[in-house]
């Protein structure tokens, strides 16, 4: 009987044992980590077909051409800036510092509106030229080239416009003291995670 | 649950180097992009600087090397899963691929 419950014990105590968590995170942060992963999936099925599409196209645009690279350029910078800034915001909440918590919160937003901003006038410029979801206009023969790119980059975007939501939401709980470092860490993996689908877009889309 | 690891000590001036390193390594990507180069060579430079961004990006802003082993390795799930589904697309795409282009 003695030795059952021992055993019971170091069971419990050992990392699959279901005593404890064995990831070492708190619940929201892992469950934050499992949406993160099945998001990835989803970004991850959008460029393997569009690589599909593309290698069996005969020809393909030149992006470098197509696109104002001085603007996906700055966009990026500006992402990758704002993920940085938000690195800093996690550490400052993690060190119960929610004013500059809440200042670096807005730097990220402001990061990220700059970046819509700059999508919805890229949108905006590629649709006066003629390019719709099912036409290209650079090459007719190929409209993967568009429907890639308003899909990949749709997605991508509206991933952002729901990053500035929740980091706005979770700045103003910074500002009114409700703000917990977990809660702004949680916002941060998303922001850092649509940072990093975007180094994917820009590279494989972009530059490739 | 209490957070372990010294996440305190993470001091600002480290995110600083870490988003001057990603910078290089956009630039980097940027010159790949506009350089003269072999298709293939330019697709594996460009997975190269992708997936070193990556890595510095989940290292250190999303903090996985300060995680336990078991949760770093939970999130090389969907590396996994691409690689079957890429090797499964890809070949789909060599020699005369017209067959697959019957749309038209």
């Amino acid at each position: 009987m003695d030795s059952s419950i021992a055993e019971q014990q170091r069971i419990l105590a050992s990392d699959w044992g279901g005593g404890k968590s064995p990831f070492g995170t708190t619940w929201s942060k892992f469950m934050m980590w499992i949406f993160i992963i099945s998001d990835a999936l989803t970004f991850a099925a959008f460029l393997i077909a569009y690589g599909f599409m593309r290698n069996i196209s005969p020809a393909w645009p030149k992006q470098t051409e197509v696109f104002n690279m001085v603007l996906i350029t700055f966009m990026t910078f500006v992402l990758i800036s704002s993920s940085a800034v938000m690195a800093m915001a996690v550490a400052a909440a993690r060190a119960a510092d929610p004013k500059k918590a809440f200042q670096f919160l807005v730097l990220t937003i402001v990061g990220g509106v700059i970046f819509l901003g700059c999508q919805a006038y890229e949108w905006t410029h590629f649709i006066e030229e003629g390019a719709t979801l099912t036409h290209n206009p650079f090459l007719p023969e190929v409209p993967q080239f568009t429907s890639s790119f308003f899909v990949i980059t749709g997605f991508h975007g509206f991933h952002v416009l729901s990053g500035v939501v929740i980091l706005a939401i979770v700045a103003l709980r910074a500002a009114m003291g409700k703000y917990s470092g977990d809660g702004v860490e949680n916002a941060g993996l998303y922001w850092h995670f649509v940072d990093v689908v975007w180094v994917f877009v820009f590279a494989f889309y972009y530059l490739l | 649950m209490s957070d372990h690891h010294g996440e305190h000590s993470i001091s600002y001036g480290l995110y600083f180097k870490v988003w001057a390193w990603l910078l290089v390594l956009t630039a980097l990507a940027l010159g790949v992009g506009y350089a003269p180069l072999n298709e293939t060579i330019k697709a594996f430079l460009l997975v190269g600087t992708t997936l070193l961004k990556i890595l510095v990006i989940a290292a250190y802003f999303m903090h996985l090397r300060y995680e336990r082993i078991n949760l770093i390795l939970v999130t090389f799930a969907p590396l996994i899963l691409v690689i079957i589904m890429f090797a499964f697309t890809y070949p789909e795409t060599l020699g005369n691929a017209t067959h697959v282009l019957q749309v038209r």
